[in-house]
C-alpha cells in the first residue's frame, strides 16, 4: 500500500537521499567554515561535522514555509503542485533561506570553526572531507525512512573512506549514534572506531585553558548523548577543568528533559511549548546561562526561550572556544 | 493510497489547543511533581522494588511467550470455581457476550477500565437498553462531561473543583459547592444506591493467575469492592496480557503495579476467584451468599496475541499501566491525553497502532514522540518505546501493515 506522508517528511526525506543533506544545502557552503584551517583530506582521525551546525539557521525556515503550505486554506491543490516541483528539482534553498540572517549564518558556521581550534589546541591532528562529506542520514533512521537509509548509509561510507581515517569524531551526538548503533547493521565491515567530541576533548581536559566566566553555568543535557551514548559526567568533569561553576537542573543526566527539537518540523508550536518549558527547568537551576551539547538542542532552547529573556543558551563548543582565544 | 496529510494537521491543531489549556498545564505540573515526590519515597521506603520489577519483567516475558497455554489454564480455573469463561477474539464479540450475559434493561455499575474504553463498554451497554454509571470518581465526572479520559489512572485529571461543581450541580439538580469534600460526598451519596439496586457489575483487572483463576484489582476508592460486591452478577472483562502462571506471580506483579502507579500503599486489592459461596449449613455448598451468584469473565484479544507474536512488539504487552511513563514525557506534560487516542503517550501509540484504532488512527502519534527515550527510564518494565516507534514509522512510511 503506498502512503502519503506530510511533506515536510518529503522534502527532508528527499533532500538528503539526492543532496546530501536534510535541508539541501550545497557542500561549498556546509564546508565553508573550514577554509582558512587548510585541514587535510586524509588522516587516521575524521572530523565530521555531517553539516548540522551548519544548517541549524535554515530550520526554521524551511519549517515555516512548510508549515504555512501544509495548513494554509487551500492546501490541497498547492500542496500537490508543490510536491512537482519538489519531485523535479528539490526545495531551492537559496529562495527559502533567503530571509535567514547574517548573524545566525555567521553564528552556526563558527560553531564547526570553534570545535576545531579547541581540538588543535588539545594537539589532534585530524582531517575533514570538505564539501564532499555528507549527513550522516540520522533523520532517515529517525523518521522511519531505513529502506532509503540502506543506500544512502553507502554512499556516506564511501566518503569516509576516502579520507583513510579509522576513527570518526562526531560533533553531532545524533551522528555518533547513528553511527555508531545503526551502520553496523546495515554496512558490511563498518569498523570505524566512533567518538563523540566530548570524549575526546574529556579526554585532554587537563590542557584546556582556564575560562575566566563571572556567572554558573547549567548542563542542559541531550537525550542523546545522556540515554543513549551515556555521556553526562564528562561534560561535568571538562567544565571542572575550565574553572566553571556547574549548577544542575532538577531533570538531569539521564533524567534529562527533551528540548522539543524532535518534532520541530512536524509539530513546530508543541515543540516551542517543549523547549520554552525545558528554558525554564535549566534557569530554576539558578543559573541563566544553558550549554548544551547537540546542534538540534541548541536550536531548539533558542526557538524555546521566551521573548526578552536574556538567559544565555550556547553549545559547549562556543563556551570552550572562549579559552582559546585567551 | 493512505492520505495521512490532512490526519497530522488536525491532530498538530488539537495537541496546540491542548498546550494552551491552562487547566491541563496546572493540573498536569501538580501531578508530575506529586507522582515524582510519591515515587522516590515510597521506593525508598520499599527499596526491594527495582529488584522485583526485573523479577516481574520475565515473569511477563514468560508469560507472552505461552500465552495460549496460560489462556486455557485460566478460562479451567474459572470454571472450576463456578464461574464461566468466554474468550472473545476481537472488539464486537466481546461487546455481545457482555451483552449476552446482560441483556435489556438492566442497571450496571462499572468499575474503571481501559479495556472498557478500549470497546466503548458503557456507549454499546447504553444503546441498547441498559443504565450504566461509572463509579470511579473520574470516569463518573467524565460519563457527565461526555469525555474521554486524559490520564489512564486519573482520567479527569484536566477537571478543576470548579467544572466539578458546575456539572454536579446541573445533574444532581442542587446547589454542588466547589469543594473538593462535598463533590465526593454527594457522588458517595447517588452511587450507594446504584450499587444496591444495580443487576450486574462489571471491573477490569490488574492481573490475572492462571492456577487459580485469581482476579486481582487494586484500588483506593473502594468503588470496586462495591461494584464487584454488591449487585448478583459480577463480570470481569480483562486483556489477554494480564495473564501470568501463578498466583505468587500475581502478587509480585500486582505490588510492582501498585508502587509504580503512586498508589504507594493501595487502599484496597481485591482478589476474586468466583462467585459468592456458602457451606455454613450442612456443608451444602449454596452460591450468592453474600456477594454475586454468578460470575463471568470474558477474556479479550482484539489484537494482543498478534502484538504478542511481532518479536519487535511482544514487549510492550509487559505494560502494568502504572502511568508513570506519561509523566516523565514530555509531550505529554503539556497535552495530556490529547496525545492518545484510547490508549496514551509512546507505549498508548503503540497499543493503538495493535489494539485500539490501527495504524491510521497511531500515524500522526507516531510522529509526535520525540522518542527522547525517557519514559524507558521511568518504566519498571524498561519498555523500549522509541524501537517501537520508529519500527511504527517504518511501517507507515512504506504502507508495510494492514488495515
Amino acid at each position: 500500500m503506498e502512503t502519503k506522508m506530510p511533506m515536510v517528511l518529503d522534502v527532508i526525506s528527499e533532500n538528503i537521499i539526492k543532496h546530501g543533506s536534510p535541508l539541501a544545502l550545497k557542500g561549498s557552503e556546509v564546508a565553508s567554515w573550514a577554509k582558512e584551517l587548510n585541514l587535510p583530506v586524509k588522516g587516521d582521525l575524521l572530523f565530521y561535522t555531517g553539516g548540522e551546525y551548519q544548517m541549524l539557521p535554515f530550520i526554521d525556515s524551511l519549517v515555516k514555509t512548510i508549515t504555512h503550505l501544509d495548513q494554509g486554506s487551500k492546501v490541497f491543490s498547492m500542496m500537490m503542485g508543490a510536491r512537482n516541483i519538489l519531485n523535479k528539482t528539490g526545495i531551492s534553498p537559496e529562495k527559502m533561506y533567503a530571509s535567514v540572517l547574517a548573524k545566525d549564518k555567521d553564528r552556526y558556521n563558527s560553531v564547526c570553526f570553534k570545535a576545531a581550534k579547541v581540538l588543535k589546541e588539545l594537539g589532534y591532528e585530524f582531517c575533514y572531507s570538505g564539501s564532499e562529506e555528507l549527513y550522516s542520514g540520522a533523520l532517515l533512521y529517525e523518521l522511519g525512512y531505513l529502506k532509503d537509509m540502506k543506500d544512502y548509509a553507502k554512499r556516506v561510507v564511501e566518503v569516509i573512506k576516502k579520507s583513510g581515517a579509522k576513527t570518526i569524531v562526531c560533533l553531532s551526538p545524533h551522528a555518533a549514534e547513528v553511527f555508531k548503533f545503526v551502520y553496523p547493521k546495515l554496512i558490511e565491515g563498518f569498523d570505524f572506531e566512533i567518538r563523540t567530541y566530548i570524549d575526546l576533548v574529556w579526554e585532554r581536559r587537563d590542557k584546556l585553558a582556564k575560562i575566566t566566566s563571572p556567572e554558573s553555568v547549567v548542563i542542559h543535557d541531550s537525550c542523546r548523548l545522556a540515554r543513549e551514548l551515556n555521556i553526562h559526567q564528562e561534560l561535568r568533569d571538562i567544565l571542572e577543568s575550565v574553572g566553571a561553576e556547574v549548577k544542575e537542573a532538577q531533570m538531569n543526566r539521564e533524567w534529562t528533559s527533551c528540548c522539543g527539537g524532535p518534532i520541530k518540523i512536524l509539530f513546530p508550536e508543541l515543540s516551542h511549548v517543549i523547549g520554552g518549558r525545558r528554558v525554564n527547568e535549566l534557569k530554576d537551576s539558578g543559573s541563566s546561562h544553558i550549554l548544551t551539547s547537540c546542534p538540534y538542542c541548541l536550536s531548539a532552547l533558542e526557538g524555546g526561550r521566551a521573548k526578552g529573556d536574556s538567559a544565555v543558551i550556547e553549545d559547549l563548543i562556543e563556551f570552550l572556544y572562549r579559552g582559546v582565544k585567551a | 493510497m493512505t492520505d495521512f496529510r490532512k490526519d497530522f494537521v488536525k491532530y498538530a491543531k488539537s495537541l496546540n489547543e491542548a498546550s494552551e489549556d491552562k487547566n491541563i498545564r496546572t493540573a498536569i505540573s501538580r501531578a508530575v511533581s506529586s507522582y515524582r515526590n510519591t515515587v522516590s519515597e515510597t521506593l525508598e521506603r520499599f527499596p526491594h522494588t527495582p529488584a522485583l520489577a526485573e523479577e516481574v519483567q520475565e515473569i511477563k516475558t514468560r508469560s507472552m511467550a505461552s500465552l495460549d497455554t496460560l489462556l486455557e489454564q485460566a478460562m479451567a480455573s474459572v470454571e472450576r470455581n463456578k464461574g464461566k469463561a468466554f474468550y472473545a477474539k476481537d472488539h464486537q464479540a466481546a461487546l455481545e457476550i457482555a451483552l449476552g450475559i446482560i441483556g435489556k434493561g438492566k442497571t450496571v455499575v462499572k468499575g474503571k477500565s481501559m479495556l472498557g474504553e478500549e470497546l466503548h463498554l458503557r456507549e454499546y451497554l447504553e444503546e441498547n437498553g441498559n443504565e450504566v454509571w461509572e463509579t470511579d470518581l473520574g470516569e463518573f465526572i467524565l460519563q457527565l462531561r461526555k469525555e474521554r479520559p486524559m490520564h489512564i489512572l486519573s482520567p479527569s485529571i484536566h477537571v478543576p473543583r470548579e467544572q466539578v461543581a458546575e456539572v454536579f450541580t446541573k445533574f444532581f439538580k442542587k446547589e454542588v459547592p466547589p469543594d473538593i469534600a462535598e463533590e465526593v460526598k454527594v457522588v458517595r451519596e447517588f452511587l450507594r444506591e446504584k450499587y444496591f439496586t444495580s443487576d450486574v457489575g462489571i471491573s477490569g483487572a490488574n492481573v490475572v493467575a492462571a492456577d487459580t483463576g485469581a482476579m486481582v484489582i487494586i484500588e483506593n476508592e473502594g468503588n470496586v469492592r462495591l461494584a464487584t460486591g454488591a449487585p448478583p452478577v459480577h463480570i470481569v472483562m480483562v486483556g489477554v496480557e494480564k495473564l501470568v502462571p501463578t498466583f505468587q506471580d500475581a502478587m509480585k506483579v500486582a505490588e510492582v503495579t501498585w508502587r509504580y502507579a503512586q498508589y504507594g500503599v493501595p487502599g484496597y486489592v481485591n482478589i476474586v476467584s468466583g462467585p459468592s459461596k456458602t457451606g455454613d449449613i450442612e456443608k451444602v455448598t449454596t452460591y450468592g451468599a453474600h456477594g454475586p451468584k454468578e460470575f463471568y469473565v470474558i477474556f479479550v484479544d482484539n489484537g494482543r496475541k498478534e502484538m504478542a507474536q511481532e518479536e519487535k512488539f511482544t514487549q510492550a504487552l509487559h505494560c502494568l499501566r502504572c502511568g508513570g511513563c506519561m509523566y516523565e514525557c514530555p509531550v505529554f506534560q503539556v497535552t495530556a491525553g490529547h496525545f492518545g487516542h484510547t490508549y496514551m503517550g509512546g507505549i498508548g501509540t503503540v497499543w493503538t497502532a495493535f489494539v485500539s484504532g490501527g495504524m491510521e488512527k497511531a500515524a500522526p502519534l507516531v510522529y509526535s514522540c520525540l522518542r527522547c527515550g525517557r519514559c524507558v527510564e521511568r518504566c519498571p518494565m524498561s519498555i523500549n518505546v522509541p524501537a517501537m516507534i520508529g519500527e511504527l514509522r517504518e511501517r507507515i512510511v512504506y504502507g508495510t501493515y494492514e488495515d
